[in-house]
């Protein structure tokens, strides 16, 4: 039976590789750029939404309720309240942010939460005016 | 036989083990290494897919139909969009289309690194599911950019796709195309042309074409065995009718036949999406205005559409009755006759060892029977 020299010897191409450049990345020293467009966290223009609940109303996992927020953000929000996101309920389709009349609830790129208390997933977006811009 | 199975041993092959395709077992009776019985089952992962949509408006089943096949969810996306469009009668735009067609390419090279992954994982080749992981996760990373997700991108949308393109993308899937020439050249040598896969798949899990005929096999298990047909060539959809490509075929139908269908396959998909970067137009509508999703009817009719997905053809039949919720939709992908019909014949008389080997070449994704 002939051997198949091709095929004994091509697979040791593989050798070369070891004096290639490792492709992985050094996490947590590096971190991976996440794009702008990434459905991560929610953030809220507080100063803008106007509490119509259609974010609530859209989102299929029942992951927004509706709530008063600390102190008033926006005199034209009618019902006083605001969305706070279930993060055990959430799959950040970004319907929520679709819906959102004056466009004041958005996703972030930011996607990273880690914390033991289960309370914390209920999570109040951050007053941010767009993506990577915090209000004071 | 019958006294065989007396003497058998009762062996389940998942649903925790590596060599499976996900939340599935097979029960196997074997003699020694010899397999004489083999029976699939499933039932570990029911989620209810078809059932959860009739319960939804059509704009939040949306989100829904992506979770249908984890590894693959963009041919998911475009038959539900094209169903509702088909219902309601939107039109989308060229631009819209190209996209479209430009994403089902990209999602079906990202799902081939992840088969070429199992494969040679399954015959302990254990390099190539490293190398080709990391080579699916720079699209997943284009992904990423153009959708905002890495997996499931909820982008197809009834009426178009819910983003433009980013600024620069085209060009960045241009480098990575290249990149991945150069990649299928290195896998041909490490794996297509390695003696060790040769010597494990040729001659193991062979189909003949009458069966395939006879059991409406799909994809690369028909491919592999000679019969050239894909639904993007034989009922052309989105710009496919546009675009210049290659059915790969081989005649043996076993387990290598299949692999070096796919690999044909991957250098066809880069083809296609030359072209596309080629002719996407710059102007053009990216998403139709719809109605509010509580507006969102679907007049009483029916429908059915077919995606070639990457392992093989993905049909949707909806029907809606005139409200804004689906009445029925029925997903028919490729994994229910080749887990059951296919699986449980290929195994018998084969060797325990080939069959993760088997299962990973027939492209099962159990979310789909339990759908
Ligand atoms: S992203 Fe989707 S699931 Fe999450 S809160 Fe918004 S609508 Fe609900
Ligand atoms: S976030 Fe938007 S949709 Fe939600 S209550 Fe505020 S304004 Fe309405």
């Amino acid at each position: 039976m002939a051997i198949d020299v091709k095929g004994v010897l091509s697979p040791l191409s593989a050798i070369g590789t070891l004096f290639e450049h490792p492709k992985t990345i050094t996490y947590p020293a590096v971190k991976k750029d996440i794009p702008l467009g990434y459905r991560g966290f929610h953030i809220n223009n507080l100063e803008t939404c106007i509490g119509c609940a259609s974010c609530e109303e859209v989102c299929m996992n029942d992951a927004i309720d509706m709530v008063h927020p600390d102190i008033e953000y926006n005199i034209k929000n009618t019902s006083g309240c605001v969305p706070r996101i279930d993060y055990g309920r959430c799959c950040w389709c970004s319907l929520c942010t679709d819906v959102c009349p004056p466009d004041s609830l958005k996703l972030d790129n930011i996607c990273t939460h880690a914390d033991s208390n289960p309370d914390n997933f209920l999570y109040m977006p951050k007053n941010h005016k767009s993506i990577g811009e915090e209000v004071s | 036989m019958k006294n065989d199975l007396e003497n058998t041993i009762k062996i389940f092959h998942g649903p925790q083990h590596p060599g499976i395709t996900g939340n599935m077992s097979v029960e196997l009776d074997l003699l020694g290494e010899t397999i004489k019985r083999a029976q699939t089952h499933v039932g570990y992962l029911h989620r209810g897919f078809e059932k959860l949509v009739e319960r939804r408006t059509v704009v939040q089943a949306f989100t829904i139909v992506c979770r249908i096949c984890v590894p693959e969810p963009d041919p998911n996306e475009e038959n539900f969009a094209r169903a509702v469009e088909n219902l309601t009668g939107l039109e989308i735009s060229e631009k819209a289309k190209y996209i479209r067609t430009m994403v089902l390419e990209m999602q079906r090279l990202a799902t081939m690194f992840l088969w070429m992954g199992g494969q040679a994982g399954s015959i302990g080749l254990g390099l190539i599911p490293q190398w080709s992981v990391c080579d699916r996760d720079y699209m997943l990373d284009l992904f990423e950019e153009l959708t905002g997700g890495r997996v499931y991108h909820m982008y197809a949308f009834p009426g178009g796709v819910r983003r433009d393109l980013p600024e620069g993308f085209l060009s960045r899937l241009s480098d990575l195309l290249d990149y991945y020439e150069k990649r299928i050249i290195v896998y041909n040598n490490t794996f297509f042309d390695n003696i060790i896969f040769k010597k494990r798949a040729i001659g193991v899990g062979i189909v003949n074409a009458d069966d395939v005929i006879k059991n409406a096999y799909v994809g690369q298990v028909m491919r592999g065995c000679g019969i050239k047909k894909d639904v993007r060539k034989d009922m052309p959809y989105l710009m496919y009718d546009k675009l210049d490509f290659d059915i790969p075929v081989q005649s043996d139908g076993d387990v290598y036949a299949r692999a070096l269908v796919r690999r044909d396959e991957m250098l066809q998909s880069i083809k296609i999406l030359r072209q596309i970067i080629k002719q996407m137009p710059s102007e053009g509508d990216i998403l139709q205005k719809i109605p509010k999703h509580r507006k969102f009817k679907l007049p009483a009719d029916d429908t059915y559409v077919q995606t070639e997905s990457a392992r093989g053809a993905m049909s949707y039949y909806m029907a809606g009755d005139g409200s804004e919720k689906i009445r029925r939709m029925q997903v028919r992908g490729p994994s229910l006759v080749h887990a059951y019909t296919l699986l449980e014949k290929l195994l018998v008389d084969s060797q325990l060892s080939d069959v993760a080997m088997t299962m990973n070449s027939l492209g099962i994704c159990p979310p789909e029977i339990e759908r």
